[in-house]
């Protein structure tokens, strides 16, 4: 009944965003700064429309009965599922559709596009800043909710251009080697991905459904997955061993730097630390996440052969990634560099998750997704409104500010504990999780339990570290305060109203992920038990 | 619908209709100005007979515009003919010589094909000349200034260049004899060395008018003597009769040298590495539109005739297994690309960097062409091989069609800053996005479809050519069921070669970005840019194509196939 209601999704931020965009254009500079926040108000009442929306996907209000249910959904049912043919010849559609693996990204889109219109209300151009925010979020829920190869590289990689402006044009010093850095790494990867995608949908056989008329080969995911599923069944490697590898190498190479899995991270400090605030927090919040689910999305359910096969190499990355990040956080002397390698250990948990090949730790993936996605754009704002009202973002450039800045500092040492793991805080249940995962998995297959050294390590380094922040930034100081010298005597401001909002907002959320994680837990657990019955277990057996 | 004719047979006047248009354009072009009251005196009389030639010259026709209005009219006027053709069917004609022994020759042939080239010749000349409206600016005729009576003066000459360019390309699309294809080459050569080096007071516009010339005319004298190899071994320069040929005796030695030759001719033309030194000199010196047509164009044609050529050449059944001259022209590929890349990282002028980006896309047609040659003949793979054959065409017509949108678009826009003597260097695009903050984002997004990002048609046409590549050198394998990876035909590692070399160029399509968003304008190039209306009329139609033809890709490729359909008829 509301199939199509996945296009206006896409659709509706990236048309009203470039429709705004070519309105400011066509302004002159002194008309544009009038325009400024009638243009902010229509970006929050579309990003509102879209949560709105979404929101009422999650309670199943939009499509009556004939919704199927997030938590009991089987594994290849997709609700909103909506097909229309794009390039006949090649059997490209516009096909979209949810299953649990990407509803929790798309709703946590679409709550983090008005929560970032309002953390950076007051961001300078605004009339041409905020249709930018907006079309990223159009092209990111893009990606989570494309099931056809060709539409899925296309948004992958249309979210790369309001990124890169959002860097370049409100970013820090180095904002022009920043976001060359971001979008040639990025690319780089993407295009060995997209040999990857062509050259398997050439070796797929002909006349599945959705083929093209002309290749006879098809795009759409569904039935490549089912057919895959098929294939590598008793045993067999889907398009053969080695190719079966190959591939998984090539789409690997691109979900990895997206994520970003050490050793290619590299970009992702660059990127944050220029970033704007609300470019930081799309980027931390969704586009990492991009790369998790590509993961899950293709090569984990195409070819989980081989993924078996890579099964050390992936927790090597991620345990590399966890325990690299979090050292490499205890130097930092930047408030956000630190923020941003934090990041980099927490995908180092997310990839450990997947490496267990156990449904606990691909849940506890899934959940890390949703949860980090929530906590580390509370990270960035704070850093933003730190940098916004200090000028400075060293760490220890000012002491005691929990005097003078209350509500900063609330918002610091929640969102620090938040990140850190605190249990009540939806941070906890997924490093629980990927912690019981990880042990039920080293016990079942009798690997070492040295193995557990590094998360365990890692525990005590993210808590020294953020810990160690928060006591150089908030508490120090003693009874005269240390204002920073970057304000040169200027009082020391608090945060702004439209700052406070957005933090309350985002906290909430965190305290009700951490209490009640069953709200998106359930579909994750369900979709993961899904893909394991019916997928995983009887091709790898066991498990 | 098949059918043939004899030269000025009948309804052949119908059939090339976008050829007469342009005959009748070059005729019109050549009297519409020089008409007047001219009048002679009747010998032994005071009789004055009006001739209409000559003399003092009416108010309309004495107007320094007119002879582009006049072009922009004629070659908008033969596109829309090209396209009608198309309308109710391709009507496939052959013209052809009977001798009193019976025997045939074919002159031009009417098909898909050719006319899907003539679209994108006429599509790049209209769009150039309706550009060069304003780049060669005409003032009033009571302009007496040097400048004025030069650019007054040299309008005529100027069209008439692009349309006689126009009708040697149409002859390239059409021929059916590898003589009259070399015929139509040199007609539309000759035409643009001079229109490179039209901008005569600078020194650039000389100099590169001159080292085109020489080196383009060194590969026409050595695809020419390639061409006359080529008849003392087969007796004939027929598309026909050489395929026959091949088929017959296989491959010798002497056509071997033959080909090589032509290959050197052709590759100039495809700027292919190392033909390519002339091209960014050239493209720097000439003007905005005109380095477009260089890029476009002159490029199609040049890719046209190594089509025709090679793929006589790899007739499935003259080859076995690999046509000859795979690993050559696979190497030459591989050069090309990463060549044309590299030099384009540290070009700063901007029509250096588009020019040496041209290599580099020059290196990915060669690719795709690479990989005709790597087909399995094989009675077990005929179709296979026949429908990745037709894959791999379609993706270079599509290239180079959607390639008249965004390289010419991106030429066009250098053009307007031509017009206030910037253009020539990359900081005198600095700035352009407080200066003219739509053309600044015009201009990007032409770089970001030459870069290849989605969903610009740049993209389309990269995926396209991959996509052709990768089915190429899967079909031995898809066969016995068993793939192995190491199996691959080595011409997957072109598509390799071709992906990471796209993440490269990447980097200097970003810069031309950073340099117009980031970047303060230039000392005296702060206000906006000279008005410029017919330049911005063109840039916004290449806008509009590049993003249509990514987005709604559909029609365009069904017509690219019928295209490349009629050209593979020949096996």
């Amino acid at each position: 009944m509301m199939d199509w209601i996945s296009i206006p999704l896409v659709g509706f931020p990236l048309v009203a965003s470039l429709a705004l965009l070519a309105f400011v254009g066509n302004a002159s500079p002194a008309a544009r700064a009038k325009i400024g926040p009638t243009v902010r108000w229509v970006t929050l009442a579309v990003s509102l429309a879209m949560l709105a929306i979404t929101t009422a996907m999650f309670f199943g209000s939009l499509d009556g009965d004939s919704m199927l249910d997030w938590d009991t959904m089987a594994f290849g049912d997709f609700n909103f599922e909506f097909r229309y043919m794009w390039i006949e010849m090649l059997g490209i559609h516009w096909s979209v559709g949810m299953d649990a693996l990407s509803f929790p990204m798309v709703w946590l889109t679409t709550f983090l596009l008005p929560v970032t219109i309002v953390a950076t209300w007051n961001e300078k151009n605004a009339a041409v800043y905020f249709p930018l925010v907006l079309m990223m979020g159009g092209a990111l829920i893009g990606v989570f909710v494309a099931l056809d190869l060709f539409m899925f590289y296309v948004f992958w990689e249309l979210t790369l251009i309001p990124m890169f402006f959002l860097i370049l044009k409100w970013g820090g010093k180095d904002r022009k080697y920043a976001s060359q850095k971001f979008f040639i790494y990025t690319f780089t990867a993407s295009v060995v991905m997209l040999l990857g995608l062509v050259t398997l949908y050439f070796m797929q056989p002909e006349n599945l459904s959705y083929a093209g008329d002309w290749t006879g080969r098809t795009f759409d995911i569904p039935t490549l997955i089912a057919h895959s599923q098929a294939a590598n069944a008793g045993g067999a490697w889907f398009l053969g061993e080695s190719m079966q590898k190959a591939l998984f190498i090539m789409l690997m190479i691109g979900f990895l730097v997206k994520l970003p899995s050490v050793p290619f991270h590299t970009w992702l400090p660059d990127a944050h630390v220029q970033a704007p605030t609300g470019g930081s927090m799309l980027l931390a919040g969704v586009m990492l996440k991009m790369g998790a689910y590509g993961m899950f999305r293709l090569p984990l359910a195409m070819f989980p052969h081989a993924a078996h096969h890579f099964q050390l190499w992936l927790l090597v990355f991620g345990m590399v990634s966890l325990v690299w990040g979090a050292i490499v956080c205890l130097g930092q002397t930047n408030l956000k560099k630190m923020v941003a390698y934090s990041s980099v250990s927490h995908m180092g948990v997310i990839m450990i998750g997947i490496a267990t090949m156990q449904p606990l730790g691909w849940a506890a993936a899934l959940f890390m997704m949703f949860a980090h996605g929530i906590i580390s754009p509370m990270l960035f704002a704070v850093c933003g409104a730190f940098k916004h009202h200090y000028h400075s973002m060293e760490i220890g450039a000012m002491r005691g500010m929990a005097k003078h800045s209350p509500w900063l500092a609330t918002s610091m040492m929640f969102a620090w504990m938040a990140s850190l793991g605190l249990p009540l805080l939806a941070g906890f249940v997924a490093e629980l999780m990927m912690f019981l995962a990880l042990w039920h998995f080293l016990a079942a297959e009798g690997w070492s339990v040295l193995w557990m050294v590094g998360p365990a390590f890692v525990l005590a380094i993210t808590a020294a570290y953020y810990l160690w922040s928060m006591q150089r930034t908030i508490f120090e100081g003693g009874e005269k305060t240390q204002p920073p010298e970057s304000l040169h005597g200027a009082p020391v401001p608090d945060i702004a109203d439209s700052e406070k909002l957005a933090m309350l907002i985002m906290a909430v959320f965190t305290i009700l992920f951490g209490v009640m994680p069953w709200i998106a837990l359930n579909m994750m657990n369900g979709w993961t038990v899904g893909i394991f019955n019916s997928l995983l277990i009887p091709i790898l057996g066991g498990a | 619908m098949q059918q043939t004719m004899e030269p000025f047979g009948e309804g052949f006047i119908t059939t090339f209709a976008p050829e007469f248009v342009l005959v009748i354009g070059l005729f019109t072009l050549m009297i519409a100005p020089n008409l007047g009251d001219g009048k002679f005196r009747l010998p032994l009389s005071q009789i004055r007979v009006p001739y209409l030639f000559g003399g003092r010259r009416g108010k309309l026709d004495s107007d320094p515009r007119l002879p582009g209005l006049f072009a922009s009219f004629f070659f908008i006027t033969a596109f829309g003919m090209a396209l009608l053709s198309f309308v109710d069917g391709m009507n496939t004609t052959t013209v052809q010589v009977v001798d009193a022994d019976n025997n045939v020759t074919n002159l031009l042939k009417v098909d898909e094909f050719s006319r899907t080239f003539e679209l994108i010749f006429y599509g790049a000349l209209a769009l150039a000349s309706v550009a060069s409206i304003n780049r060669l600016p005409a003032t009033s005729r009571n302009d007496r200034t040097n400048a004025g009576l030069y650019n007054n003066r040299r309008q005529v000459d100027f069209y008439i260049l692009l349309i006689t360019c126009g009708l040697g390309m149409s002859i390239v699309a059409l021929a059916q004899d590898l003589f009259l294809l070399f015929i139509g080459l040199e007609l539309a050569s000759f035409s643009t060395y001079v229109l490179v080096s039209f901008m005569k007071e600078t020194k650039e516009g000389t100099e590169a008018g001159m080292k085109y010339f020489i080196v383009g005319s060194v590969a026409s004298g050595v695809g020419l003597y390639g061409l006359s190899l080529l008849y003392t071994w087969a007796g004939s320069l027929q598309f026909e009769a050489l395929t026959n040929a091949f088929i017959t005796s296989g491959m010798e030695p002497l056509p071997l040298v033959a080909l090589s030759m032509l290959l050197v001719g052709f590759g100039f033309k495809v700027s292919a590495a190392p033909f390519h030194f002339a091209a960014p000199d050239a493209y720097a010196g000439a003007t905005g539109p005109v380095a477009g047509v260089l890029a476009t164009a002159s490029k199609a044609m040049g890719v046209l005739g190594l089509l025709r050529i090679l793929i006589i050449v790899a007739a499935p059944e003259a080859t076995d297994g690999a046509a000859v001259w795979l690993v050559a022209l696979g190497v030459l590929a591989a050069v090309t690309m990463t060549w044309g890349n590299l030099a384009a990282l540290g070009s700063t002028n901007p029509k250096r960097m588009l020019a040496y980006s041209s290599v580099a896309h020059a290196g990915y047609m060669l690719a795709a062409i690479t990989a005709i040659g790597a087909l399995n003949w094989e009675p077990a793979h005929m179709t296979e091989s026949n429908n990745a054959a037709l894959a791999i065409v379609t993706a270079l017509v599509f290239h180079l069609v959607v390639l008249v949108c965004f390289k010419l678009g991106a030429f066009l826009v250098l053009s307007l800053l031509e017009s206030e003597q910037g253009g020539h260097t990359l900081a005198s695009l600095g700035g352009l996005a407080k200066r003219e903050p739509m053309l600044a984002v015009t201009m990007f997004i032409f770089m970001l479809s030459l870069a290849g990002v989605p969903p610009l048609s740049g993209f389309m046409s990269k995926f396209l050519v991959i996509m052709g590549i990768v089915k190429a050198a899967l079909i031995g394998s898809t066969v016995d069921g068993t793939i192995v990876f190491s199996e691959l035909h080595w011409v997957w590692w072109l598509a390799f070669l071709m992906v990471i070399n796209s993440a490269i160029s990447v980097f200097y399509y970003l810069r031309v970005g950073l340099v117009m968003f980031f970047h303060e304008p230039e000392e005296g190039r702060r206000t906006s840019l000279p008005p410029g209306r017919s330049v911005r009329v063109a840039i916004v139609v290449c806008l509009v194509a590049t993003v249509f033809f990514g987005v709604g890709a559909n029609g365009l490729i069904a017509l690219c196939e019928s295209a490349a359909n009629a050209l593979l008829n020949v096996w």
